[in-house]
């Protein structure tokens, strides 16, 4: 195999806990410098042959391996979740991080960090801290540690899914700069933007074998695959759920914040990094509304959803109700809330339990098989939720944290990782949940969500 | 004056605890105890660029210490000299080094170690790459209790129930902890990592004037409970 190429011959990878194999016997010859797209519905196993290349299946990740998965030359791999690739405390050390295990020169390692800090647009600072940026932030971050090694082969997930489109549109411009010469296999769901700088679109079924593989034309002329986002395509129907399985337990809330203003505070005892994350804040969000924070990452959109939601103590301003000051049961019965990250979101072992937990807390019926059922979840009723993939696990986050059926409806991202039919079911949630009168606000770059009143946030601001 | 401790270079603040470990084996009475504890205390007041740390280090220093004069009072014949004593050496002996540790930066930690004591390259990038993950931490937790707090788990008005919460809290933490190692060594192989045969480091390693004055200061206060013993205390 040529320096740059990548080779699958009868790859099958069976993750500890899952009764079936994720990826079974695929062959995947990947020539160098070809720039290949990887598609196919949420849970094909997408991200798994990325893992399967850098080597970590079977080693780092527990499971049971078959078959191989090769690589030839220097890899780059940037991970769904970007909070888990930072190294260094430090923006500056984090990007260096791979310059300095190439045993570069000093002077290069800093030409190649601020040269890839540039092009991601992370203009802080070397000495910012890595801890104190935003997801989205963290995910131009780690782009920008893989960036500066100049890979022969970059494997990208997802790489620009916590963006929004301008930022995107730079990011890709930058991935598709530092990849002229070298082997590029990204995986995305929203896959328009890039069909115009592949050379082939291998497309995945849902139980992970190849269903195509071929040039871009090949693929736009060829039957449009399952769960794919094909380009334009219309918008998927949301879902029509019954509204017994949404409808609020309790009358909703009206939540109002004046004027409000919150800095972060990231502190060590070598020092703390203030971030100004929103000032002056005045929005309302009302029962049978879908209120949508957009804007650039770092802009403040998931704080304004953590101080209306009564989960963050704002430095000014007020927001009423003052939910910081209810306990917990009274806070849950409700506001449902899903964070960013899903993993932070479980707290039982199998996926069934962890939607019906808050439910059973609160003396509240579910119909945890129907929620399950919903998301795509079904088969997974006893798995371990951290053995779902990033997509599944997101919908897992979002029916754990709303199906008590909350009169208030906070989602940090609802639609990341969804391919169209999960897509369909995640926003049939949310219209059905504010055409039940609950009071729904989120922050997303999502453009296709249906919303009736939008804050386009900037730098804390509401622009 | 308060951010010499935070500019000398790590190796110097790690001595700060090697120095009194060593010192610590000359404390054998109570007013030599004193003397040392005494020093580390005065300094510490002039030179630490906060309190509230240090007051928390001596907390769980002070748990141990206790523990060392119950059973050295129980089973030493019942002297309560010799029993405060054996308490007080065991602060000097782990006060200083836990405090100091707290002010380590891990990325320059590791710059010291590869670069001044040519420790092997690798091993310390790993290490320095774990210790990171500590100001991650805060941020997690963070996280899990907003959480909690919103699925109706959160903490109550009951202490009983609370040590509860703060188990299942700190468990959280643990597996977020440990899937976030395995998820950090992918990322760091990715990276070059696991080929990294002739690493270099992005900062250089240099020793000030500050550094060897500092150097002298922890000597110094190391060898406290020896001069004061000369000194016929």
């Amino acid at each position: 195999m040529s320096l740059g190429g990548a080779r699958f011959t009868g790859f099958t990878w069976r993750p500890l806990g899952r009764r079936n194999p994720v990826v079974a016997g695929l062959d995947l010859v990947i020539e160098p410098g070809e720039r290949v797209l990887l598609v196919g519905p949420s849970g094909a196993g997408k991200s798994t042959l990325l893992y399967g290349l850098a080597g970590a299946l079977g080693t780092t990740i527990a499971g049971e391996l078959s078959g191989t998965a090769e690589v030839e030359g220097r890899l780059g791999l940037l991970l769904q979740n970007p909070a888990d690739a930072i190294v260094a405390e430090r923006m500056g050390r984090d990007v260096a991080f791979g310059p300095e295990n190439a045993g570069m020169s000093r002077a290069e390692i800093w030409s190649r960090v601020d040269e890839a800090l540039a092009s991601v647009g992370l203009t802080y600072g070397r000495d910012h801290f890595s801890a104190a940026l935003s997801g989205g932030e963290q995910q131009r971050l780690a782009l920008a540690g893989v960036l500066a090694m100049r890979p022969d082969v970059l494997l990208l997930d997802e790489p620009t899914s916590m963006l929004d489109s301008d930022t995107s549109a730079s990011v890709r411009d930058a991935i598709l700069s530092a990849a002229e010469g070298r082997t590029l296999l990204i995986v995305e769901h929203r896959i328009e933007p890039w069909l115009d700088h592949v050379d082939r679109v291998v497309v995945l079924s849902a139980d992970g074998s190849i269903v195509s593989d071929g040039t871009v034309q090949a693929f736009l002329d060829g039957p449009p695959p399952a769960g794919v986002w094909m380009p334009g395509m219309a918008t998927p129907t949301p879902l029509d759920l019954p509204a017994d399985l949404v409808a609020p337990d309790v009358d909703a809330l009206s939540i109002a914040a004046t004027d409000v203003s919150v800095e972060l505070v990231t502190r060590t005892l070598r020092g703390m990094q203030r971030t100004q994350a929103l000032t002056g804040l005045t929005a309302a969000i009302t029962p049978g509304r879908t209120t949508a924070f957009t804007g650039p990452s770092g802009a403040g959109k998931s704080t304004a959803l953590a101080v209306l939601g009564g989960l963050l103590k704002p430095n000014g301003g007020t927001v009423t109700p003052e939910l910081r000051r209810w306990r917990s049961p009274r806070l849950a019965g409700a506001v449902g809330w899903v964070p960013q990250n899903p993993e932070h979101g479980f707290l039982t072992s199998t996926v069934g339990d962890e939607v019906r937990h808050s439910a059973r807390k609160l003396g509240r019926e579910v119909d945890v098989d129907r929620v399950l059922e919903v998301f795509g979840l079904g088969r997974f009723a006893t798995s371990n939720p951290y053995r779902l993939s990033g997509g599944e696990q997101r919908r897992l986050a979002l029916a754990s944290a709303l199906a008590h059926r909350p009169g208030v409806v906070l989602l940090d991202e609802p639609t990341v990782g969804q391919d169209p039919s999960t897509w369909a079911a995640v926003v049939g949630w949310i219209t059905a949940a504010r055409s039940t009168d609950a009071t729904v606000a989120l922050s997303t770059h999502d453009a296709d969500l249906p919303i009736d009143a939008e804050h386009r946030m900037r730098d804390g601001v509401v622009a | 004056m308060r951010t010499l401790v935070l500019r000398a270079n790590p190796l110097v603040q790690l001595s700060v605890g090697l120095f009194s470990l060593l010192g610590s084996f000359w404390i054998r009475s109570l007013p030599v105890a004193l003397i040392a504890l005494g020093a580390y205390v005065l300094v510490g007041l002039l030179l630490l660029p906060g309190w509230r740390y240090p007051l928390v280090c001596l907390g769980f220093t002070a748990i141990a210490a206790v523990t060392i004069v119950y059973s050295t009072w129980r089973l030493g014949g019942r002297d309560t000299e010799e029993a405060i004593t054996a308490g007080l050496r065991i602060v000097v002996l782990a006060g200083p080094g836990s405090v100091m540790a707290g002010y380590v930066d891990p990325s320059r930690l590791a710059d010291y170690l590869a670069q001044t004591l040519h420790l092997p390259a690798r091993l310390i990038a790993a290490f320095a790459g774990a210790l990171q993950k500590f100001t991650g931490f805060g941020l997690a937790w963070q996280q899990l209790e907003r959480v909690r707090r919103v699925r109706g788990f959160g903490p109550s008005r009951n202490p009983l129930a609370n040590g509860g919460y703060a188990a299942n809290m700190s468990f959280a933490l643990l597996v977020q902890a440990l899937r976030g190692a395995s998820a950090t060594s992918i990322a760091m192989d990715a990276r070059g990592f696991a080929t990294a045969h002739e690493r270099t480091w992005a900062e250089p390693a240099p020793w000030t004037r500050l550094d060897r004055w500092a150097v002298v200061v922890a000597a110094v206060l190391g060898c406290a409970p020896i001069i004061a013993r000369l000194a016929g205390a």
